[in-house]
C-alpha cells in the first residue's frame, strides 16, 4: 500500500519536475516553415510543437501560460492584447496587472476559456494536457518553446505575425540580433573558459545540451561542462564537477543567492573558480526564460566569462 | 566474543565482515572519477589536508558518502529485524510505523521554507518522525498495553495522511520540488561530514536490540507464551519499537526514504544464519551497510556524470531479490 501511495506521490512529483525545466524551455523544434498564406489575410505558422496554426485575422485577445511568452508579447509591443497570464508572469511590471489563469503546470482551463481568447500561448511538456483540451474547444494554441537564442528570435517574429505586430517584432529582433552580434564579436578571439552552470543545489543540477543555457554559455564564448550530462536539465555528480574543475562557476538566483554560500560547500575549496574568485550568481529569469531577455542574460554571462573583453568595448 | 555464534556460524560472520571491508574499498575506489586503490591508501594515510582534486573528491565527497550509506543501511536493516520480529510479519519494513512519513513531512517543511540544510533539515525530520511515533503510540495504547496491530493500522493511516500533506507541499514547492523528489526517492547526493555526524547518533541504537535478542526469540512464539516464560513483554515492545523508530527517523533524516533495504536484508540474514535474533541482527547490520553502499555506488556511477536517487537502485535489485527469497521457501 505504501508503494502505491509513493507511486502517486512520485507521479505528481515527476510531472512537476518536468515543469521547472520547461519554464526554461527545453525540447521543441526550431523549424520555421512559415507557409505562404493561401489567402492574403489568413495567417499561418508552424509552432515549436510542429503544429500548424491558422488565424483568420491577427489575434486580439491573447492568454499567455508562460513567463517567457508573456515577455515576448510585451517585447513586440503586443502586451496590451494580453487578457490572461500565468501566476508566474511577473515581467514587465504591467504583466502583474493582468488577470491570472493559474500556475504553470496547472493552469485553469475554465478560467482560460471564460476570458474568450482568440490565441493561447503555451510551452511543451507539462502543458500538453491543457493545450489539447483547449484545442478540442477550438481555441487556437501556439506552443513556443525555443532552446536557442536564435530560436527565441524566430519565435518573436512568428508571434508578431499572429498578433499583427509583425513590423515591430522584426525591428525588435533586428536590435536584439545586433546586440548578440556585438557580444559574439567581443568574445570571438579569446580563449574559451570552461563553465559550470548550477540550476539547483540539492541535488546539484545543471543545464545540458538542447537547453537555452547551453546556447547562452556557448555564444558567450564558454564551454559548458554540463553538456556532458545529456539533454535538457539534469543532476550532475559533484565528483565530476571537482574533477572537471570549471574556470567559472555560475549559479542561478533561487538556487543560491549568495556566492559565499557556494564557496563554503564541502570540497568546493578545491575548485579553481572558488580559488580565483570566479563564482557568480545570475538572475535566473534572464537565462531560464526563453524570452527576449536572454540577450541580457547572454551579455551578463559573457561579462562573467570575459571581463577583459568588455572593459575596452564599453 | 564470538562464542555465542557456535562453530559453524563463525565462518559466515568472517565472510560477512570480509564482504563489508571489501565493499568499503570498492565504494571508495570506484566512482564517476577514477581513484586508484593505491591512491586511496595514500589519501587515508595523508589525512584530509591534501590539495589535489582527487584527494578532495575522496575526503570531502566519496568517503563521507560511503560512511553515511553504511550507517543508513545499518539503521534500516536493524529496524527491519526489530519490527519483523515484534509484528511477527515478514512483510514489515521500517516504514510501517509511519515514522518515515513524519520525518519526510518535517524535511519537506524544512525544504519549502528554506531553513539552513545542516543541521536543521535533519533535525526537523527527526522531530517529525518522533512526533508521529508519539501519535501512533498513543493510539495503540489500550489499558496499559500496546496493541501492535492497532499500532500498525494507525501507522499506515497516519502515514497516508502525512503523504497527502507532503503532496500538497510538493505542488506548491516550485523549483524546490527537485529536492523534495530526491528526498522521497532517497538519495545520498551532496551529503558530507555534517550529515555523517548526525547519522553517527544511530550507533548506540544499533547496540540496544542485541540486549533484547533473547526476548525477541521467545516472543516469536507469541506474546502469551512469552509472558508465561517470564518476559516483560510490554517493556520489551516499548523499548524496541522506540529503538526502531529512532533508527528509522535518523536514516530518513539524512538520506530520505530508501526502500527495500529494511525489508530484504533481515530475510537475507535469516536465510544465511537461521532465526536466532542475535545473529540475524548482526548479519543484517553488516549486509544492510554493505548493500546500501554498493547501491549508492551504482547510483552515482551508472549514468555519470548524472546521478540516480539511490532508492531507485535499491528497489531495482531489492524487489527481484525479495521475490526470489519468497520462492526459495525457507523459514522466515
Amino acid at each position: 500500500m505504501k508503494y502505491v501511495r509513493m507511486g502517486v506521490a512520485l507521479a505528481v512529483a515527476a510531472l512537476l519536475v518536468l515543469a521547472v525545466p520547461l519554464v526554461a524551455g527545453c525540447g521543441g523544434d526550431e523549424e520555421s516553415t512559415t507557409d505562404a498564406s493561401p489567402t492574403p489575410k489568413e495567417i499561418s505558422i508552424t509552432d515549436d510543437a510542429g503544429n500548424e496554426i491558422t488565424l483568420e485575422q491577427p489575434a486580439e485577445r491573447v492568454v499567455s501560460l508562460a513567463p517567457s511568452t508573456t515577455e515576448d508579447m510585451f517585447a513586440i509591443g503586443a502586451g496590451g492584447k494580453l487578457v490572461g497570464v500565468s501566476d508566474f508572469c511577473d515581467y514587465p511590471e504591467e504583466a502583474l496587472e493582468i488577470e491570472k489563469v493559474g500556475g504553470f503546470a496547472d493552469p485553469n482551463s475554465e478560467k482560460i476559456v471564460s476570458l474568450d481568447p482568440d490565441l493561447v500561448l503555451a510551452t511543451v511538456g507539462v502543458q500538453d494536457e491543457v493545450v489539447q483540451q483547449l484545442k478540442d474547444l477550438n481555441v487556437p494554441v501556439c506552443v513556443l518553446d525555443p532552446t536557442t537564442i536564435d530560436g527565441v528570435f524566430t519565435d518573436l517574429e512568428k508571434l508578431g505575425l499572429l498578433v499583427g505586430t509583425e513590423d515591430e517584432a522584426k525591428a525588435v529582433v533586428a536590435d536584439l540580433k545586433a546586440a548578440v552580434d556585438e557580444i559574439r564579436s567581443a568574445v570571438a578571439d579569446v580563449d574559451k573558459p570552461t563553465v559550470f552552470f548550477e540550476i539547483y543545489s540539492k541535488p546539484l543540477m545543471t543545464a545540458g545540451k538542447n537547453s537555452i543555457i547551453d546556447d547562452i554559455v556557448t555564444q558567450a564564448g564558454g564551454v559548458n561542462i554540463g553538456s556532458a550530462s545529456g539533454e535538457g536539465y539534469g543532476e550532475f555528480s559533484e565528483e565530476v564537477l571537482i574533477k572537471d574543475d570549471p574556470d567559472v562557476y555560475i549559479a542561478v538566483k533561487g538556487s543560491q543567492d549568495d556566492p559565499g554560500d557556494i564557496v563554503k560547500r564541502p570540497g568546493y575549496d578545491a575548485l579553481s573558480a572558488v580559488q580565483n574568485g570566479t563564482v557568480y550568481v545570475i538572475d535566473d529569469n534572464l537565462v531560464t526564460r526563453s524570452g527576449p531577455r536572454v540577450v541580457e542574460g547572454l551579455r551578463e554571462v559573457a561579462m562573467m566569462l570575459h571581463p577583459e573583453a568588455f572593459e575596452t568595448s564599453q | 566474543m564470538t562464542k555465542w555464534l557456535g562453530k559453524g556460524r563463525k565462518v559466515y560472520f568472517l565472510l560477512a565482515l570480509a564482504f563489508l571491508v571489501l565493499s568499503f574499498f570498492i565504494c571508495v575506489t570506484l566512482g564517476p572519477t577514477s581513484i586508484s586503490f593505491s591512491e586511496v591508501i595514500s589519501y587515508l594515510g595523508e589525512g584530509a589536508s591534501t590539495d589535489d582534486p582527487s584527494g578532495t573528491i575522496f575526503w570531502q565527497i566519496r568517503l563521507p558518502r560511503v560512511i553515511i550509506a553504511f550507517l543508513v543501511g545499518g539503521c534500516l536493516s536493524v529496524a527491519g529485524v526489530i519490527l519483523q520480529g515484534l509484528l511477527l510479519n515478514p512483510l514489515t519494513d521500517p516504514y510501517v510505523t509511519g515514522v518515515s512519513s513524519g520525518a519526510a513531512l518535517g524535511a519537506a517543511i524544512g525544504i519549502v521554507t528554506h531553513i539552513p540544510q545542516v543541521p536543521w533539515l535533519p533535525a526537523l525530520a527527526l522531530v517529525g518522525g518522533m512526533l508521529t511515533l508519539i501519535i501512533v503510540y498513543s493510539f495503540a495504547r489500550r489499558r496499559g498495553k500496546l496493541n501492535i496491530f492497532i499500532m500498525l493500522l494507525a501507522g499506515v493511516t497516519i502515514s497516508q495522511l502525512l503523504s497527502a500533506v507532503i503532496a500538497v507541499l510538493m505542488l506548491k514547492a516550485g523549483r524546490d520540488v527537485h529536492q523534495l523528489l530526491y528526498w522521497l526517492l532517497g538519495s545520498f547526493s551532496g551529503r558530507s561530514w555534517p550529515e555523517v555526524q548526525i547519522a553517527l547518533f544511530a550507533v548506540p541504537f544499533f547496540v540496544v536490540p542485541f540486549f533484547y535478542a533473547r526476548e525477541l526469540n521467545i516472543m516469536l512464539q507469541g506474546e502469551q507464551r512469552a509472558l508465561e516464560l517470564g518476559v516483560d513483554v510490554e517493556r520489551v515492545k516499548k523499548i524496541l519499537l522506540a529503538d526502531a523508530a529512532i533508527l528509522t527517523a535518523i536514516a530518513v533524516s539524512v538520506s530520505g526514504i530508501i526502500g527495500f533495504i529494511g525489508l530484504v536484508m533481515p530475510h537475507l540474514a535469516r536465510l544465511v544464519i537461521g532465526p536466532d535474533h542475535r545473529k540475524v541482527l548482526a548479519l543484517s547490520l553488516i549486509f544492510g551497510a554493505a548493500v546500501m553502499a554498493l547501491s549508492d555506488l551504482v547510483a552515482r556511477t551508472i549514468i555519470a556524470p548524472s546521478e540516480l536517487p539511490v532508492g531507485i537502485v535499491t528497489t531495482f535489485f531489492g524487489a527481484p531479490l525479495f521475490v526470489y527469497l519468497l520462492r526459495s521457501r525457507r523459514r522466515f
